[in-house]
């Protein structure tokens, strides 16, 4: 337990050379939210916990090309913050203000949310359907995945492990764009979600949708991104024939666990109705962005 | 390593461990027990704290990131000594019940008003929204922080005085010691017990001389065969029946089978899968499906039986117009109170001291001179302040292992239960299976009503056989009825031990009869509220127990003071339910009647009150405080009958040394039993003052400079305590009171006298549905509850809004499930979002036996308000939820019926 030793490396070379040269499991530390917990309860027994706060850019927000990069650690309060990314990309930030109560807020970041990799995590189907991507450092540079493509089961990454994430990018826009995110939860606050859904979208001058992405979370071992539910979405003004196809994709699309927050069929259900929910949240917000 | 920081603006330098957390360095290095470990995950918010002026879990930080910052904590808040104007709030507006959540909920606001000096209420739930509160139902704690700003107007006189907590300015600094807080002077050691993954099972220990080679701060393991007396234990004095230390066979999860015994870094480095337990798992007996008999003395698993039996039930359904039938189902229930249970034991001597969290120190010293074979005088309990009861602090937690080990080792033994062991290893409230009918005739007049219940006792006896005869006497509810028969069983299986939990299978219960009294309305075309007041017991009724009640029954005029409330909450639901939409509103309304103090049983509390040589006018009080305000409440009484300020009295409170027994915090009884024996203790002290001075009735008392002044008329005579000869506990006058409640046994049918004193109520709530999610929200909760009168109205609300909030989690959300529930994050309690707003009407009657005319309220509050929603919501949907909690995908299964 005291073998455990903590570093906090002041470039992304020295974290990559940390990583790398690790005698036994190390763990890249951001906001801490997950990883404490787990360190507590004996889940994780890593033996070095890479602190990334002292990398320059590792926390904040800037706009690039019109589109918008975010430190790995930037926090979900941070995120809040900033009104020009809450104005493009609202479903992004309401799902990264759902991250647990204010404390946890105050420290919790789309990086650990991500790379905790689980099912319910709530930035995870919001960034996938804002078409996010993730830049991964490592001992030969940088690469750049989609979101959709970073976690590969419950608590399972595709980072190697002298590898780590840097940073997202979220891109421009087009006009007409917008995007929301609703979760399941039966209280009202600070629970995990039994079913999220992102939905982005981008319609024409008359309303009607052009492109569609949306993802469901907390129904399959990993954040989906559910083509047939884009395609739903795609060619319509979201009438009710839209809906309902909508509704039918998310429901087959899911493939849930049996536990005490809901059962298979009514997580199944509840899928449906929230992607209708978040695509007409989406819609109108789209609308409003003229 | 070396970290430098700012603590509470002072710099500060400390050693830590790399993989030490924040809430642990504050603690356990630089000693500020302020900040409190409720969870250790991030789920409760105790151990909130400013880090650079910005809320954080402390337990989520580690101490390596606090290098260089600004950290603030509760401690730091005082200006000058005095409570800030945030404290003061909360003290004026009872924000601080136990006081646990206090020094989070401090900072979470301190950091809001910081930014928003103003905020809105919704801004106040955003923000307070991380830290949990089991006790207060969090309104108060709203209302004290959106009035940061006002005024402390001046409280006057002692009965019915809004008067702060008289232990409150403690729990608002970050001073009050709780059970973890509590530290022995000299070196201790740690236990930490090995609990049973296993619902039932047989069990061998192995070899444990390689565990002990391999940690050298291992001291030694203790199993059963070290306990020095009886080995098990058990709230009955027939039926003791837990062990202490399993051996070899175990009965519920998280039963233990040995403990660990070292320092406590060794301890929390031992993997549990490095201590050498051979399990051989057994079928598990099950509340569903039974199973073979787990005691010897309980043939077909059953503990006990209960039974209220009055009239001819054939007849009264014979002769009824209506007839609803019911079968409704409950499960475990968790306490969730905020501050695990914790303390330690040392031996002095030939005597044991226990220093610990609990609501009943007479019977933990009992309990504790039977474990270690002697004589109770030789044991004393020393009550920490607690961090939430509710019942769950009824039954012995850490006590029995901590003093074993002390008692042998001869050194102190410090036991701290984390979240998880609290909720594996503490009792539950009995899950119910109940059928009920109910019958009435075409005036809605009651004719009959039968009702069986069982209750799942799990394990061991607990409290379970209290659970067995209350219920049968209070299962038709507040509602006279002819022809009645209602009857219990507690069955054992290997669920946890179901104990004592805020009124003790009666809010089970209520959830079926409140139903039918909904259905048989429905039948007969009346409103809810009409066939309550038909039946409503009063003055002068008879229960079915054969009881005559007295002046004290006020439901009448509790229905009587909602009726309005009620009328809006329907007329608004119906409104509202004009216009389509998934969403639907309804109104509901449940009444409960509660027995205060045992049932059938002698339950006497006493109390001294006495001036000391230097004039100091004490008050020893027995009763322990569990955040429901019963020190304030004593010193209120007994100042009231003495006749002085409240301020002119000290309180000793609740050690088994220097108080007297004033029995247990439960059964909503230390307002009517002990407040009865303040009182009367008031009374003597004052009579004893007036005769030395000569004085008639009507003369006033005054302490002032260490003396006493009796003024009559004009005349005044003045005694000095100091010219006075000392007793031998150095007081020089004094007053005692004891009060017993009279009761009767109840006979073969359950006829008698089984309380002196009832509470009722009347609660109406509207919530809103989500037809297409199922979810439900509470709007509006209206409360009328016959309190008798109010000792202090903000103490009684804050009952009240904390019952409710209690009675909200019991109707949507909580239900406690062995080993998949262990954690606050899985078990779900209501957070500040879930508690509606809450409306309560006091309705002030006096109790002819209550102190002043006061009675209980504690578990009143939480009776009646799952049946209120639970009919909302059939109200609103026009499908009945009889399983709770109603949670989203059983409310969609019904509507889907
Ligand atoms: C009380 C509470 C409530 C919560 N509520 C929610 C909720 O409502 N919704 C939700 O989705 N989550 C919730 N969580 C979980 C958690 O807060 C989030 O997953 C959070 O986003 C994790 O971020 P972090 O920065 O704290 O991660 P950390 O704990 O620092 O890291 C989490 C994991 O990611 C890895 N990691 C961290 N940074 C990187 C990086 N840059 N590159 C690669 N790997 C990295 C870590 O090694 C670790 O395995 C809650 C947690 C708590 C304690
Ligand atoms: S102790 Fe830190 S959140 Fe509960
Ligand atoms: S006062 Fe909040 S938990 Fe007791």
């Amino acid at each position: 337990m005291s073998s455990l030793s903590y570093a906090a490396p002041a470039t992304v070379d020295e974290a990559i050379g940390l990583l790398a040269g690790a005698s036994g499991l190390a763990k890249v530390l951001s906001g801490g939210t997950d990883l404490l917990v787990q360190l507590r309860s004996g889940r994780t027994r890593p033996a070095l916990i890479v602190d990334t706060k002292k990398i320059p850019g590792i926390i904040g927000i800037r706009e690039v090309d019109g589109g918008f990069v975010i430190g790995a650690a930037t926090s979900g309060a941070m995120i809040g913050e900033h009104a020009a990314l809450a104005a493009v990309y609202p479903g992004v930030v309401e799902a990264t203000n759902l991250i647990g109560s204010t404390q946890v807020q105050g420290r919790a970041s789309l990086a650990g949310n991500l790379c905790n990799a689980s099912p319910a995590a709530d930035s995870v189907p919001a960034m996938i359907a804002a078409g996010a991507t993730a830049v991964i450092a490592g001992p030969k540079g940088r690469r750049t995945v989609p979101v959709e493509q970073v976690v590969t089961g419950p608590g399972r990454t595709s980072l190697a492990r002298d590898e780590f994430i840097v940073e997202f990018h979220l891109p421009k826009r087009a006009p007409r764009s917008a995007d929301a995110y609703l979760r399941f939860i039966p209280r009202t606050e600070m629970d995990i979600a039994v079913v999220g859904a992102g939905v982005n979208v981008t319609l024409d001058a008359a309303g009607v949708c052009t492109a569609a992405r949306v993802s469901l979370g907390a129904v399959a071992p990993t954040a989906l991104l559910v083509a047939d539910c884009a395609a739903a979405l795609v060619g319509s003004k979201l009438d009710e024939h839209a809906l309902a196809k909508l509704d039918l994709a998310a429901r087959d699309a899911c493939k849930p666990i049996d536990d005490k927050r809901g059962t298979i069929d009514f997580r199944i259900k509840v899928a449906g109705v929230l992607a209708r929910r978040a695509a007409a949240i989406a819609f109108e917000r789209a609308a409003a962005r003229s | 390593m070396t970290l430098r920081l700012r603590l509470n603006g002072r710099p500060v330098q400390a050693q830590a461990d790399p993989a030490m957390r924040l809430s642990d360095l504050l603690r356990d290095v630089l000693g500020l027990t302020g900040t409190k470990i409720g969870c250790n995950a991030g789920d409760c918010g105790a151990c909130t704290v400013l880090l650079d002026g910005r809320q954080v879990c402390a337990c989520l930080v580690p101490a390596a990131r606090a290098e260089g910052c600004d950290i603030r904590t509760v401690e730091g808040l005082a200006e000058g000594g005095a409570l800030n104007a945030l404290q003061a709030a909360f003290l004026r507006h009872g924000a601080a019940q136990c006081g646990i959540c206090t020094p989070g909920m401090l900072m979470a606001a301190t950091d809001l008003l910081a930014r928003l000096p103003t905020p809105t209420e919704a801004q106040v739930q955003d923000a307070l929204g991380g830290v949990l509160c089991r006790c207060t139902g969090y309104r108060k704690i709203i209302d004290a922080v959106l009035d940061v700003a006002g005024p402390s107007p001046p409280v006057a006189g002692a009965m019915g005085a809004r008067l702060p907590k008289v232990d409150g300015p403690a729990k608002l600094t970050g001073a009050e010691r709780f059970g973890a807080d509590a530290l022995p002077d000299e070196a201790f050691l740690t236990i930490r017990a090995i609990r049973s993954p296993h619902a039932h099972a047989r069990f061998t220990l192995g070899d444990f001389a390689p565990l002990l080679a391999a940690h050298p701060g291992l001291l030694r393991v203790l199993t059963a065969a070290d306990l020095p007396g009886a080995r098990v234990f058990g709230i009955y004095p027939t039926g003791k029946d837990q062990p202490v230390l399993a051996d070899g066979l175990v009965r519920h999860r998280g039963e233990p089978v040995c403990a660990l015994l070292g320092d406590a870094a060794t301890l929390a480095g031992i993997p549990e899968g490095d201590v050498p337990v051979a399990w051989e798992p057994l079928p598990e007996v099950t509340f569903a499906a039974g199973g073979p008999d787990l005691h010897a003395h309980a043939p077909g698993n059953v503990l006990c039986r209960g039974l209220v039996a009055r009239g001819d039930p054939a007849t009264g359904f014979a002769a009824a117009a209506a007839r609803a039938d019911i079968a409704t189902a409950t499960g475990f229930v968790e306490h969730a109170y905020i501050e695990p249970e914790a303390g330690y034991a040392r031996r002095v001597g030939d005597g044991m001291e226990v220093v610990a969290c609990t609501q009943t120190p007479y019977m933990d010293r009992d309990e504790i001179a039977l474990i270690l074979g002697i004589p109770p005088e030789r044991v004393r309990v020393i009550p920490t302040a607690v961090g939430g009861g509710f019942g769950g602090k009824l039954d012995l937690s850490i006590q029995p292992l901590a003093c074993v080990a002390a008692w042998l080792t001869l050194r102190p033994v410090r036991m701290v239960y984390g979240r998880g062991e609290s909720m594996a290893a503490s009792t539950k409230r009995h899950p119910a299976r109940i059928a009920a009918a109910a019958a009435a005739d075409a005036g809605g007049r009651l004719t009959a009503f039968t009702f069986h219940g069982d209750f799942d006792t799990g394990a061991y006896a607990s409290w379970g056989p209290t659970v067995a005869n209350r219920v049968p006497v209070h299962a038709m509810g507040p509602y006279a009825v002819p022809h009645v028969r209602c009857t219990t069983a507690a069955l054992h299986t290997n669920g946890p031990p179901a104990g004592a939990f805020r009124g003790f299978g009666v809010p089970q219960a209520a959830i079926a009869g409140e139903a039918l009294m909904d259905m048989l309305a429905a039948q007969l075309g009346l409103d809810p509220w009409d066939i309550r007041r038909i039946n409503a017991l009063g003055e002068g009724s008879t229960t079915a127990t054969g009881q005559m009640l007295g002046a004290g029954a006020a439901l009448p005029e509790c229905l009587d003071a909602i009726r309005p409330r009620w009328q809006a909450l329907r007329q608004e639901a119906s409104d509202f339910n004009r216009q389509a939409g998934v969403l639907r509103r309804g109104a509901g309304l449940a009444c409960m009647w509660y027995g205060i103090g045992n049932t059938s049983m002698s339950n006497p509390s006493e109390m001294v009150i006495g001036i000391g040589a230097d004039g100091r006018c004490t008050l020893f009080s027995g009763a322990v405080d569990i955040g429901q305000g019963s020190n304030t409440i004593m010193v209120q009484i007994a100042a009231e009958a003495l006749g002085v300020p409240p301020e002119a009295l000290n309180l000793v409170s609740g050690d088994t040394k220097t108080t007297r027994d004033a029995g247990k915090t439960s059964a909503s009884r230390q307002s009517f039993v002990s407040g009865n024996a303040a009182r009367l203790a008031g009374a003597a002290l004052r009579a004893e003052i007036l005769r030395r001075a000569n004085a008639g009735p009507e003369a006033m008392i005054m302490l002032h400079d260490g003396r006493i002044s009796v003024v009559s008329g004009d005349a005044a005579t003045i005694l000095d305590p100091a010219a006075m000869a000392p007793d031998a506990e150095g007081l020089v006058l004094r007053g005692e009171g004891r009060f017993d409640p009279p009761t009767t046994a109840l006979d073969a049918h359950g006829q008698g006298i089984p309380y002196a004193c009832y509470a009722f109520a009347a609660q109406a709530a509207l919530v809103e549905v989500d037809t297409a999610l199922g979810t439900v929200r509470v709007l509006r909760i209206v409360a009328a509850h016959d309190v008798g009168r109010a000792v202090n109205p903000t103490l009684v609300e804050g009952q009240i809004h904390g019952g409710i909030a209690q009675g909200l989690g019991l109707a949507l959300m909580e239900e406690y499930l062995p080993g998949r529930t262990d954690n606050l994050h899985d078990y779900l309690i209501p957070t500040i979002g879930d508690v509606p707003e809450i409306e309560t009407i006091l309705v002030e009657r006096p109790d002819p036996l209550g102190p002043y005319g006061a009675k209980g309220v504690g578990e009143p509050a939480l009776v009646a308000t799952a049946p209120a929603i639970l009919n909302a919501i059939a109200d609103a949907i026009g499908a009945r939820l009889t399983r709770v909690p109603a949670t989203p995908d059983r409310v969609l299964a019904a509507l889907a019926r």
